[in-house]
């Protein structure tokens, strides 16, 4: 009897099913348009205290709502990993299934990016009518949100697995996202911090990033080194998370 | 063969301990769900303690109280429709002997719990920031108000809720409610310094006359005894008004 001979395994197979995982999740979240018309109500908010109480901050906040919108998609990405597992008790049938969890976790992740790419438009929109920004920034604005999406996703991903009660998810993802989204200098100089931990600050993505888009604003004086570290952690952290998310995908899978 | 006789008083049942033992095992068991929740008004503050002129800070306080109060709303929304929609206990809520009134008195306790807390931890903090100490009354004061707002806003939130078709439109329905009706009334700014048009939108909704009122009191923004008297009674009369919409709009059956 004659067998076929096996297909060389190529990197393409880690992430097998990656379409297909991506088109259910858009779908999916396009039918929740409430949700993605509320996902950005936290920047509005403080948004409208900058515009009242402290108009010369506009742009500033503005382009770290920016950012603090793509660092939340990660608290998305969480809730709907575990509403998947939780709820629907659909990752069986995934880890069942010949599609790779490389794959789940990125499909799912970009099926979230694009479902509220759309309240994000609104803000760069506003931007563009309301801060004269200097080209460098623009240039630079897509690398540095999609790196503190890379780096937030992956977290919220690997998180979603330690949940098993859907009520408590709400909570802890707020807490962590909140925590680290507006405390630190997002939506406010980061001048504003003490030095004592200014470092810190330009080490945690989504102010780290903000700094950076702040610098090009000229509303923050960034020394060279300062950008290079920003720059290098942004990068490390983001690929590096990333990485993560996937062998942790992996690892769920054999433990299964 | 024996008779069971059901006494009245049982059939009263004992809605609010229950409730209670309900919203304490909630936070005992996810001490995160204490936090979480009243996590944004801290935030808020945080923010605008940076951002704003250190003299609006007691406002801001206030402000957060009032907030953090008129969030129990959203948490009401999210435990009755979970509640409906997920646990399906709704029928069985209806078949008890307890009413629908007596209901939303006990998720209103039950969730009152949660926010006491960051009341409590608020109330030290205006204590402390106060730049005059206020008069004896205006604490009592703050707890009638903070107690009317509960319960509206509670009202509210079990009249949306009965109205939530999924699970998944309880968090984006509550979290628009509740934060545009805070963002309306002038909670963490003064009315003073919002566009016209925005000022005679915030005079519609009752946290503006509680904020207006607690601001007088505490001689944040000093009003004379006339003014206070007025926005206290339009506080009762629009919370009146927004409880009595509430219970109109609330399916406590077939919802």
């Amino acid at each position: 009897m004659r067998s076929e001979p096996a297909l060389p395994t190529l990197p393409p197979a880690l992430f097998r099913g990656l379409g297909a995982f991506f088109a259910t999740e858009l779908r999916v979240q396009l039918h929740e348009r409430m949700a993605i018309v509320t996902s950005i109500t936290v920047q509005v908010v403080l948004l409208i205290f900058v515009r009242i109480l402290a108009p010369g901050l506009w742009s500033v906040a503005l382009f770290g709502a920016v950012i603090f919108s793509f660092f939340t998609l990660g608290q998305r990405v969480l809730n709907e990993a575990a509403y998947i597992r939780v709820d629907h008790r659909l990752n069986q049938l995934y880890l069942a299934s010949p599609l790779t969890p490389e794959s789940y976790f990125l499909g799912l992740s970009l099926g979230v990016l694009v479902a509220y790419l759309l309240p994000i438009g609104v803000l760069v929109a506003v931007a563009v009518v309301t801060v004269p920004a200097p080209a460098i920034l623009w240039v630079a604005l897509p690398f540095l949100a999609l790196a503190v999406f890379a780096f937030s996703a992956s977290i919220g991903y690997i998180v979603s697995t330690q949940f098993r009660d859907m009520r408590a998810i709400w909570s802890y993802a707020s807490l962590l996202y909140n925590f680290f989204g507006v405390l630190p200098p997002v939506f406010y100089p980061v001048g504003d911090v003490p030095s004592a931990v200014r470092v810190p600050v330009l080490l945690l993505p989504p102010s780290g990033a903000s700094a950076l888009l702040q610098s090009f604003l000229g509303t923050a004086h960034l020394t060279g080194g300062e950008v290079a570290l920003t720059t290098l952690a942004l990068a490390v952290e983001s690929v590096g998370a990333l990485v993560l998310a996937m062998i942790w995908a992996r690892r769920t899978v054999q433990e299964a | 063969m024996a008779t069971v006789t059901i006494r009245p008083e049982s059939t009263h049942g004992r809605v609010v301990p229950a409730f209670l033992v309900i919203g304490w095992g909630w936070i005992a068991r996810n001490p995160a769900a204490a936090v979480a929740p009243i996590l944004l008004p801290f935030i808020f503050l945080y923010f605008l303690r940076i951002i704003a002129p250190a003299s609006l800070f007691p406002l801001e306080v206030i402000g957060a109280m009032l907030f953090t109060t008129q969030n129990i709303g959203s948490w009401v929304l999210g435990d009755s429709a979970t509640w409906r929609i997920e646990c399906a206990l709704q029928d069985l809520f209806v078949a008890s002997p307890m009413s629908k009134l007596r209901y939303l008195l006990g998720i209103a306790v039950s969730n009152l719990i949660a926010a006491a807390p960051a009341l409590v931890v608020l109330s030290v903090v205006l204590a402390y920031e106060l730049p005059t100490p206020p008069p004896w009354y205006a604490w009592g004061v703050l707890v009638g108000v903070i107690g009317v707002l509960w319960v509206l806003f509670s009202a509210v939130g079990v009249a949306i809720s009965s109205r939530v078709r999924s699970q998944r439109e309880i968090w984006p329905v509550g979290n628009l409610t509740f934060t545009c009706l805070g963002m309306l009334s002038p909670l963490y700014y003064p009315l003073a310094v919002l566009p016209p048009l925005w000022q005679d939108v915030a005079r519609f909704f009752p946290a503006t006359y509680a904020a207006l009122l607690l601001q007088g009191v505490f001689g944040v923004s000093p009003a004379p005894p006339l003014e206070l008297a007025a926005d206290s009674g339009l506080l009762v009369l629009s919370a009146v008004v927004g409880i009595a919409i509430a219970l109109r709009l609330y399916r406590w059956r077939g919802g």
